[in-house]
């Protein structure tokens, strides 16, 4: 016999979930149509049943340390399903959203990005620390130069010589783009790295309580071993195609993720590029490195334009709210205020260019400050329960 | 009545196909009985033909041999005429064809090797038939001396109300009976009452006030308060009645029989008649016999019981690991009166009860059965008193722990509405334990949808205790019945006031008495009024049938009742004691005495009689008797190798419409065996056995309805009584040198059918490897 488990129900916990598109969490009468359902659910205590119960029960306890509510993709095959009207695909998204904030530090900023009141502070705060940057990059050039003299190695101008060339770094110096974001990420990666090593804790600990693990302890080494195993899964989303009912949701989201992976490796090599050789953008459009810049600049246009649109054309089927919305605006307006940049410096228009790299720099601030805040910190949650499955065998 | 008798012949629906019409048409000429054949007699003319020899007093009596009785009743209904439908259709030709039965060549007849066994059955029917109509008579309506239309509504309860309401908008004289001092019963303490209209979520409160004010409207509706009913003597129709103040001692107070342990000696001997009578005596001392009526009583057509429920008390060692001996630990409706008074508050100390917990199986894990005496309504009540925490406490929490949840029809949308509430959470488990942990209750459960073990801290918890029906403690009818004042067998029903819980709502074991809410069986208020109606109903026909000397149920219409030849009586009282209805009384000398207008006309009387004095017009030891030995039993000298011949006494109320559906499904079962319907296995009288037995005839089977825990039977213990019958027996047979396996008993239900003619197929091989019956032929 399990140890005894004391169900101490949360009423704000009920709320919480029922606002992020749980409502329907109290309907279930437990038939389990949905854990049938469901074409990727293990064979040994399936989800969504008993994540339905518990919400039900406001165990925010169990709920929130539980690997499982991050297997679900929410192909929402159980809810068109359920006999009873409830939508468990919901309400896990629901709760996973809850898992987000709880694992998050520090909980105030959590707040502020999931509340749709404080937006103008979000999206302020950058702009008025950018327009301050800008402000000195084109009207304190020398200045800088002359303080930049005394370093040894590095110039302040990272940009081209010949004066046709239209360069962002004449409108917002690369060396205030780096000190902004170098430090946000290393914060976000931080941050992660905490709330990950929490999270894997308690899960460990839910799956050793529940009995969904033929492990007593973590290994992390085996579990390296288990990410890289995922890895491929991930990348060629099997899990998520194994859904009936959100296949077209398949497509886009893999669009998304390897236009991301593309913009990732691409800022890096020109990061070392910058400061390594001393080579500063832009770039010819004849580079290869550019090549997939402009391909993962369009495929995370498409992507998440036509998850905006999914999402519009559904919209009974699957809830859509703040937190979705934030993030895919986000992710869209990050690809197209890009790619518009570009365009306009091609087209030889400075300052419509200016002006799009400002607003692209916004973007760019709140995907890596709210990252472990906002729904897209998903995507580490959802490898590490992933690796996490994969590692104890739950299958 | 000077009879006339004729035979009409169907040859429709393959009757004149399969069988040789001349041959047939032969039994009744040489019996010198007209008969007529007719090729479809269903028919407007067939019906005409027969009307004609009516009308010009040719014909009284006839048997038409035809279809089954249970078809085309309507049809062959002549007023003032013997009627026996002989089954030829559903009893002879669907079942045997002429492909299992070939059809006898010319030169195969008579030549003491072949027969046609299909042809012989048919020819052993007509025979029967024509006995049959010879030997009955027909029925004369029973008129009681004197008359009431008024009905009698035990209990003031919201279901007595609602009864006497339904009752007196019809035009009925109702007179209430309520012991204690007011109209409402257990209702009018209720906090609110479960949702009874759309969209069913919200509680409201007891209908009881608007029922009294409706009944103070109502002229004809007596209300007597303070009463109870001491004794209530006579039939349906004449119930004689006397009322009481509670606790009051009279001398009409209802005699009791006296109780087992009190008819044996100190040597454990049984007493003498006369012992025992005097010991009944002197044990109901200064009451008056049951057959002495009350000068100052009242009339009374009929009752409507409605005297309800009381709360179940659970103590003792079977509920120890539930705490119920802790005192935040309460029964549901120890909640309700806690609820009426104001906010949920703890018993112990006063303080807000915010987290409840509401247990409705006492098992633990050993088995899923909830407390006794539940229902879905002890469901529905957990919703409802779940919903006074979460109304009293914005963060109030109820559990409730379930093995089953069931909220039949539209209450489903309450149970939906209360699964949506947040602080309501529910789960199916067993609770093992409630314990004392600090200031607060601990609960634990296992095999919850929660997991193996769930722990649930609480500030009370509430216990559904059942509704225990009155009749469980107590008499309430006070008949003045010789089998005693209350119902006799209610250990079969649970102890609730019912006779035939699946098909006969309403019906007690004491015809005129007819039971609603719940005494009847665990129920709501909303049921309980809905019961009332269909009791009051009850009531109702069973006044308006016995106005007209018939039987109320379930042989609604009948006119017969038992009639002795008294000269032959021994006083045996077997009758009396029988008689699962309590319908006849006996003298101080052991006469009985039948109250026709209690009889429910199933002949168990007449089975019982060992001197087989009992009849009825139309059915009776003889007529049986008689059809028995009008079967052919075939012997050596007619056949080289006669076939065997079987008798099956079978109950008309399940087994023979079974058997005519195998008819009407085509399934073939061995033809050697004659059936003769009974009105219950009850009235089976085992004279018959030995009147088959003596005839030469093999094996004789007796097919019923289950009894015991899954009984059927419409007459509560007609097929048990026929069982013991038969076991008793045995012995008789084996005296004479006959095996006891030549007599059997079988329960069949109308749904198995399919099973009937393996059934009958396993006797009848049975019987054969024991060989042909020895006596066969003397």
């Amino acid at each position: 016999m399990t140890e005894k488990y004391l169900a101490q129900p949360d009423l704000d916990f009920i709320a919480q979930v029922r606002g992020l598109g749980g409502e329907t969490l109290k309907k279930c009468y437990q038939c389990a149509t949905c854990s049938v359902a469901c074409p990727i659910a293990p064979e040994d205590s399936p989800f969504p049943r008993k994540e339905m119960i518990a919400a039900s029960w406001g165990l925010k306890d169990k709920l929130i340390c539980s690997g499982d509510i991050w297997l679900c993709h929410e192909c929402g095959d159980c809810s068109d399903l359920c006999p009873r009207g409830a939508a468990p695909g919901d309400v896990l998204s629901a709760i996973r959203f809850v898992a987000i904030t709880e694992y998050a530090r520090p909980k105030a900023l959590a707040n502020a990005v999931n509340d749709p009141k404080k937006l103008p502070f979000l999206l302020g705060i950058p702009a008025i620390w950018f327009a301050i940057f800008a402000f000195i990059t084109m009207n304190a050039g020398e200045t800088m130069t002359k303080i930049f003299e005394f370093i040894p190695f590095f110039d302040w101008a990272h940009v081209h010589e010949g004066g046709h060339v239209i360069a962002q770094a004449n409108f917002f110096s690369t060396w205030f783009v780096d000190l902004t974001f170098v430090p946000i990420f290393t914060a976000a990666v931080i941050i992660f790295v905490l709330n990950l090593k929490n999270f894997l804790n308690d899960i460990h600990e839910n799956a050793v309580l529940e009995g969904k693990t033929d492990k007593t302890s973590l290994d992390f080494k085996a579990m390296l071993q288990a990410l890289i195993k995922v890895i491929p899964t991930i990348l060629k989303h099997d899990k998520f195609n194994e859904c009936e009912s959100n296949k077209d949701r398949s497509t886009p989201h893999m669009m998304v993720l390897f236009s991301f992976i593309g913009l990732f490796i691409v800022t890096a090599i020109f990061f070392l590029v910058l400061y390594l050789f001393q080579t500063p953008g832009p770039y010819s459009q004849l580079n290869p490195v550019k090549w997939l810049a402009n391909i993962s600049g369009v495929a995370l246009v498409i992507g998440s334009g036509m998850m905006i649109k999914n999402r519009l054309d559904k919209k009974d089927d699957q809830i859509t709210l703040y937190k979705d919305w934030f993030i895919l605006v986000l992710v869209f307006s990050l690809g197209a205020t890009g790619l518009l940049t570009e365009m306009a410096r091609l087209a030889h228009m400075a300052y419509v260019s200016y002006f799009f790299y400002y607003l692209h720099l916004i973007a760019i601030f709140n995907l890596f400050a709210f990252l472990p805040f906002s729904k897209m910190a998903h995507f580490v949650y959802r490898t590490a329960a992933m690796t996490y499955a994969e590692y104890s065998n739950r299958t | 009545m000077d009879k006339k008798y004729g035979v009409y012949i169907c040859t429709g629906c393959g009757i004149g196909d399969t069988l040789d019409m001349e041959d047939l048409v032969d039994v009744p000429d040489e019996e010198g009985i007209n008969c007529t054949t007719h090729p479809f007699l269903c028919s407007k003319e067939g019906v005409e033909l027969i009307q004609k020899d009516i009308d010009d007093e040719k014909v009284n009596a006839m048997a038409i041999c035809a279809c089954s009785r249970r078809v085309n009743f309507d049809v062959f209904t002549f007023d003032g005429c013997i009627i026996e439908r002989v089954n030829l259709r559903e009893g002879v030709v669907w079942p045997h064809s002429r492909e299992t039965y070939p059809r006898l060549e010319e030169d195969q007849k008579d030549d003491e090797e072949h027969f046609d066994p299909i042809q012989m059955k048919a020819e052993d029917y007509i025979k029967m038939g024509m006995i049959r109509i010879q030997k009955v008579n027909l029925p004369e309506p029973y008129k009681t001396e004197s008359f009431s239309k008024k009905i009698l509504v035990l209990g003031g309860g919201v279901t007595g109300m609602a009864a006497a309401l339904d009752a007196a908008k019809v035009g009925y004289d109702v007179t209430i009976v309520e012991k204690t001092d007011k109209l409402g019963g257990y209702a009018a303490n209720m906090r609110s009452q479960m949702p009874v209209a759309e969209p069913f979520e919200e509680l409201r409160a007891p209908v009881v006030n608007d029922l009294i004010s409706e009944i103070e409207s109502f002229s004809n509706i007596d209300v007597k308060t303070s009463t109870e009913v001491a004794r209530i003597a006579g039939q349906p129709g004449e119930f004689t009645v006397t009322f009481k103040k509670p606790g009051e001692k009279i001398p009409f107070d209802v005699p009791f029989p006296l109780p087992e342990e009190m008819l044996v000696d100190e040597d454990g001997k049984d007493l003498t008649v006369e012992d025992a009578h005097a010991k009944y005596l002197e044990f109901n001392k200064g009451r008056e016999d049951i057959l002495q009526l009350d000068p100052d009583g009242e009339l009374y057509g009929a009752v409507v019981l409605a005297a309800g429920w009381r709360p179940a008390v659970l103590e003792g060692e079977e509920y120890a690991h539930l705490g119920v001996d802790l005192p935040d630990v309460v029964t549901n409706d120890e909640f309700e009166k806690i609820a009426a008074k104001g906010k949920i508050v703890r018993p112990s100390d006063g303080k807000e009860a915010k987290s409840v917990v509401f247990i409705q199986s006492p098992g633990k894990d050993e088995d899923d059965a909830d407390f006794e005496y539940c229902g879905s309504v002890t469901s529905m009540v957990a919703l409802k008193q779940a919903k006074y925490v979460r109304g009293d406490y914005s963060d109030g929490k109820a559990y409730i722990l379930y093995q089953h949840m069931r909220t039949p029809g539209l209450q489903e949308y309450f149970y939906k509405s209360m699964q949506q509430d947040d602080g309501i959470f529910m789960t199916k488990g067993a609770v093992t334990e409630v314990a004392q942990q600090g200031n607060g209750l601990a609960v634990t459960a296992t095999n919850t949808l929660l997991g193996e073990n769930l722990a649930i801290k609480a500030d009370m918890v509430v216990v559904a205790g059942g509704m225990v029906p009155v009749t469980a403690d107590d008499p309430v009818i006070n008949l003045a019945y010789r089998q005693g004042p209350g119902f006799r067998d209610n250990d079969i029903f649970g102890q609730y006031a019912d006779s035939n819980y699946i098909c006969f709502p309403y019906e007690t074991q004491r015809t005129g008495i007819y039971a609603a809410g719940a005494v009847r069986r665990a129920m709501t208020i909303e049921e309980s009024m809905e019961d009332a109606t269909g009791a009051a109903l009850k009531a109702i026909q069973c006044i308006e049938s016995a106005n007209r000397g018939m039987a109320v149920h379930p042989r609604s219409g009948d006119m017969t009742y038992p009639e002795f030849f008294f000269q032959r009586c021994t006083q045996c009282k077997r009758c009396t004691v029988e008689c699962p209805f309590g319908a006849l009384d006996d003298d101080e000398k052991g006469t009985p005495m039948a109250n026709p207008t209690r009889c429910r006309r199933c002949g168990t009387c007449m089975g019982a009689c060992p001197e087989r004095i009992i009849s009825f017009a139309d059915y009776t030891i003889d007529s049986i008797g008689s059809q028995v030995k009008a079967i052919g039993v075939p012997s050596e000298d007619d056949y080289d190798e006669p076939p065997l011949r079987f008798l099956a006494f079978i109950c008309e109320n399940d087994a023979f419409p079974a058997l005519d559906m195998v008819g009407m499904n085509k399934m073939d079962y061995s033809p050697n065996v004659r059936f003769i319907p009974v009105r219950c296995l009850g009235s089976f009288n085992v004279i018959w056995i030995k009147d088959a037995l003596a005839q030469g005839m093999d094996g004789v089977i007796l097919i019923g309805c289950k009894h015991g825990d899954d009984y059927q039977c419409h007459f509560m213990k007609g097929s048990e009584l026929a069982e013991t019958r038969v076991k008793k027996i045995g012995d008789a047979l084996s005296s004479l040198a006959l095996e006891e396996e030549r007599v059997a008993f079988v329960e069949v239900a109308i749904d198995e059918y399919d099973k009937l003619p393996e059934i009958i197929n396993t006797f009848v091989e049975e019987v054969e490897d024991l060989g042909p019956n020895p006596f066969k032929g003397f």
